[in-house]
């Protein structure tokens, strides 16, 4: 239960402002979700090298786990290039050639990781998305584009690891943030589960995250993955995903969740509520669509 | 013309200021709106509001009589319960505009999004786009225009009203019909396009209700009257209530409707017992003035709480499945105990509101007899998600006593088998619940507490739900609580008891931190001081009475409630049969059983060695059952062991 937005710029410019942006609809629509806030952003890819952001709390274990995680990378061969804590966050720049999703399951193994991507880094924790900002200055991300997403827990804790957004953890750069239940949760979980796939939360919407990535790593496109959704997920929704270039939607048949989207020259921006919209461009009336019941798009940059 | 403008003032400034203006006669025009929340909700006065950009959601909302003009998009809810007035919306509107409107005439210039018009009663709901999935959902009453398409299932479980669609029309819902439109519809529509000067050269088609779903096939018929505890008899196997439901489902070949609850016997409070010997219960004269029992209900948020004698209220109990008398005796009846009553669904009588002192109004997802006007004299406003006899299900209302006046109130046609929707059109979710109740103490000016009612079923999750939603109090109804109609089926097997359930929501409470301040109202199979006195130490903050108000006024529990018929005149809309109710006598009757609450409650909170019903405790109660013990976690002291048998109620 939750608000979502999502926004791309279309072009690169000097001053992208997609985390200030992305606050900033998250502000206008934390009525939707006040137990945590998380951002899905996206910074330039550097060749051979990953990012990475791990949970490792504020206690006495916190030294204990990022002694794990780096002894971890270092068994799998990843050197670290560039470390740092931040907030309950331990993050890493490593350099890694290897194969990202048994190197990631391996990692999993050993530490709470958040995201792994070359360009993808995930923030999230409990409180608003000022409290989040304060802690891990999410207004700095310049990106081309991200997801950010507002919670009320209803099922699972209110916990920094089962807010969103979640990443199809093993595959780089994928992201996603749901407003809804997915009802086949666990028949599509264990159906994913036999083909070797791994799952770190109880969380139904970490399911369209790896479900969305066992697509696209079968060559799939994003868009023909968003389609199959559709018929392959059972229950509420309003999703939206990004990768390391697009950002995409997709709304079941019964219309229950919400979703509305701007798009101009410059930008795409899609939201649970258009107030989110508005704080982008305060005292205007936007023209805004409401997608289909059903129906999905994608966008992705055009530089 | 004054100009208020939302970059400066919040929308809750905004609209106490618009409510002023409204009665000052003053039209308003709204700047920067930014599609805000919750513009205009609650006005009640022919004034006009611009707002000049996009507003979101409920706007217009529970509003009577005013005339709003938004220039670009809405939100979801546009115009919620409207009574009557204008709304022209410039762009697109989000889903479920008009949603249970009672009159006033909505346009939309652009599309509109899923449900357009749940519920609605009265009124005209125009589209000039295209509509969404399932317009007219549900639809009671009223007409809705679409000159574009009509969006897939269009009238999906329509009872009346109809639909004229301009465009194409899609695909049509369960239970709807195409059908030809008279001469006098189509000027109708003409001249109402002519009005507000929307150019329109097409044909319609029109669609309303096709008669297959608005009856069961076959009615519930009178049955030879069963006592209830026979009824709810020892045999496991073979008793008189499998017997009799055989029999009813032998003659209408469905599943069995009844009022009351379940007949299984549960693990309940009699399971529990007192911890210390109370054989000197009787010692005080007068206990009642020696022990504070007076409680204040849902001033959590700042608003006007509730004030009890005692903490007992009475649960609510729909008009409708009771008969007007009845409602009008138990409210005066919560009157002379200075409780709390409540309207339950159906909406609130004149009777009924001057009788009460204290009276909680309540909202089910029909939207039936709610209004802004009762909202605004009403002590409390209350959110029905579900209750104990029938988690997840609406409430039954059969033909029979959907008489012509209690369908006028309600808006509905008449004579239906009326199957109230289950899901509130505008709450999907725990988010969306949220702005719902926001819009409610906007529309009231923050004044009100705001309630929760919960049947158990995932009692820890709704728990935290209902307590994130910010409401003021939450009345959880465990599966020994009854019902006016339901299935027989469902009341006997689904639900949680409410032993358990209070437990389990004790637990939630304890786990975010929030026993403190949360208070609960419990109920579900109350029926005397002793057992409200262990659900009060088990953690309640009051509790709730319903089978037990009925049946101290008169109910002689002969599970016929849903028939229509009752000889009591209690559960009743037939005149001739309502004729043998005297609500005067049965309100004396009622007051003398709460009086008898009060004194169980006051002698064993005092026999306790307490002088504040806040002091009681889990530490009270011991366990006589092994179920109980594992439900409660409350020692296991089985009768004949060395500490005292329970109190017997005097
Ligand atoms: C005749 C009748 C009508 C009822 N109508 C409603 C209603 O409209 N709304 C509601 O929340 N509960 C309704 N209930 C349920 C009661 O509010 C309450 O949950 C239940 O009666 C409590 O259990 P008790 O009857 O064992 O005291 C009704 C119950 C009865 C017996």
């Amino acid at each position: 239960m939750c608000g979502i937005a999502g926004i791309l710029f279309k072009h690169d410019t000097p001053e992208l402002t997609t985390g200030k942006a992305l606050i900033n609809m998250l502000d206008g629509c934390q009525h939707r979700g006040p137990d945590s806030t998380g951002f899905a952003l996206y910074e330039a890819a550097h060749t051979g090298q990953l990012r990475l952001r791990f949970f490792v709390g504020e206690d006495e274990e916190t030294d204990d786990s990022i002694q794990r995680i780096r002894q971890a990378l270092a068994e799998h061969h990843a050197t670290i290039v560039e470390e740092e804590v931040i907030g309950n966050n331990y993050r890493a720049i490593v350099d890694f050639t290897g194969n990202l999703q048994k190197f990631s399951y391996a990692i999993e193994h050993a530490a709470k990781v958040i995201s792994i991507g070359a360009s993808l880094e995930i923030v999230k924790d409990v409180g608003s998305a000022d409290d989040v900002d304060k802690r891990y200055e999410v207004n700095k991300f310049q990106g081309s584009h991200g997801l950010g997403h507002v919670r009320l827990a209803t099922e699972s804790d209110v916990k920094p690891e089962a807010s969103h957004p979640f990443w199809a953890t093993g595959f780089a750069d994928i992201a996603i943030v749901h407003n809804g239940q997915i009802t086949n949760y666990w028949k599509m979980r264990r159906r994913l589960e036999r083909r070797g796939f791994e799952f770190t939360t109880d969380n139904d919407s970490e399911l369209i995250a790896v479900y969305l990535a066992d697509k696209l790593s079968q060559g799939i496109t994003l868009k023909a993955a968003l389609r199959t959704s559709i018929d392959d997920l059972d229950g509420t929704f309003s999703f939206l995903v990004s990768t390391a270039n697009e950002i995409g939607y997709a709304k079941d048949r019964l219309a229950a969740k919400p979703m509305v989207m701007y798009e101009n020259e410059d930008l795409v921006a899609v939201a649970s509520e258009e107030v989110s919209l508005n704080r982008l461009f305060p005292g205007q009336a936007l023209q805004t669509k409401e997608p289909l019941p059903g129906t999905y798009a994608t966008w992705s940059r055009s530089i | 013309m004054v100009t208020i403008d939302l970059a400066q003032i919040p929308v809750r400034d905004a609209n106490e200021q618009i409510r002023n203006y409204g009665e000052a006669g003053e039209d308003v025009e709204v700047i920067n709106p930014d599609a805000r929340h919750h513009i205009g909700v609650g006005l009640t006065s022919p004034i006009s509001v611009h707002v000049k950009g996009s507003a979101g959601y409920f706007c217009a909302g529970l509003t009577d009589q005013a005339t709003f003009y938004i220039d670009n998009n809405v939100g979801w809810g546009l115009g919620d319960n409207i009574y009557s007035g204008t709304v022209v919306v410039g762009g697109n509107a989000g889903a479920i505009p008009a949603i249970g409107i009672r009159g006033a005439e909505i346009i939309i210039k652009g599309n509109m999004g899923s449900r357009a018009g749940q519920v609605m009663k009265a009124g005209t709901l125009l589209c000039a786009g295209n509509a969404n999935f399932m317009a007219g959902y549900m639809l009671y009453g009223g007409r809705i225009i679409i000159l574009g398409d009509s969006g897939e299932r269009v009238g999906e479980d329509m009872t009346g009203g109809e639909i004229f669609v301009g465009g194409k029309v899609q695909d049509l819902g369960s239970d709807a019909k195409l059908t030809d439109m008279t001469e006098a519809e189509h000027d109708s529509v003409r001249e109402f396009l002519d009005r507000y000067e929307i150019p329109f050269k097409g044909n319609f088609q029109k669609i309303v209700n096709a008669g297959q779903k608005l009856r069961y096939g076959s009615p519930e018929r009178q049955m030879r009257s069963i006592p209830f505890f026979t009824f709810s008899g020892a045999s496991p196997y073979w008793n008189p209530k499998v017997q009799e439901d055989i029999h009813i489902k032998s003659q209408s070949g469905r599943y069995r409707i009844r009022g009351y609850g379940t007949a299984r016997a549960l693990p309940h409070l009699s399971d529990l017992a007192f911890a210390k010997d109370l054989s000197r219960i009787n010692d005080s004269a007068d206990v009642i003035s020696k022990v504070h029992m007076y409680t204040e209900i849902g001033g959590l948020n700042g608003a006007n709480p509730l004030k009890l004698s005692m903490p007992v209220m009475v649960s609510p109990m729909s008009y409708g499945a009771l008969s007007r008398s009845t409602k009008h005796a138990i409210g005066l009846a919560s009157a002379m105990s200075d409780i709390a009553e409540n309207t339950g669904e159906g909406g609130m009588s004149d009777a009924q509101r001057s009788a009460a002192k204290q009276l909680i109004f309540q909202c089910l997802g029909g939207r039936l007899g709610w209004n802004i006007h009762d909202m605004k004299r009403a002590d409390g406003l209350e959110i029905y998600i579900s209750q104990g006899a029938k988690p997840g299900l609406g409430g039954q209302l059969m033909a029979k006593k959907v008489t012509k006046e209690l369908a006028d109130i309600r808006g509905i046609p008449a004579g239906i088998d009326l199957r109230s929707p289950s899901r509130h059109p505008d709450i999907l979710g725990a988010d969306d619940l949220v702005i719902k109740v926001e819009e409610f103490r906007e529309a009231t000016g923050y004044r009100l507490p705001v309630s929760v009612k919960l049947g158990a079923g995932r009692v820890r999750d709704d728990i935290k739900i209902a307590v994130k939603d910010g409401f003021d109090f939450i009345e959880l109804d465990g599966m020994q609580g009854s019902t006016g109609a339901g299935s027989s089926e469902v009341i006997d097997f689904v639900g949680i008891p409410t032993l358990a359930a209070i437990i389990e929501a004790e637990e939630a409470l304890a786990e975010i931190g929030r026993r403190q301040d949360t208070q609960i109202v419990l109920m579900g199979g109350m029926r005397d001081g002793v057992d409200a006195i262990k659900g009060l130490c088990l953690g309640a903050d009051a509790i709730g009475f319903g089978t037990s108000v009925i049946i101290a006024g008169g109910c002689i529990a002969c599970m016929q409630c849903h028939v229509g018929q009752c000889v009591t005149g209690i559960a009743t809309q037939d005149p001739n049969h309502e004729k043998r109710y005297k609500p005067e006598i049965e309100a004396q009757n009622i007051h003398r059983f709460f009086e008898s609450v009060r004194w169980q409650i006051a002698a064993i909170t005092h026999a306790l060695g307490y002088d504040d019903v806040r002091q009681l405790n889990r530490g009270d109660l011991v366990a006589l059952t092994p179920e109980a013990a594992a439900i409660t976690g409350l020692p296991y002291r089985p009768v004949g062991s060395e500490s005292q048998s329970e109190v017997l109620a005097s």
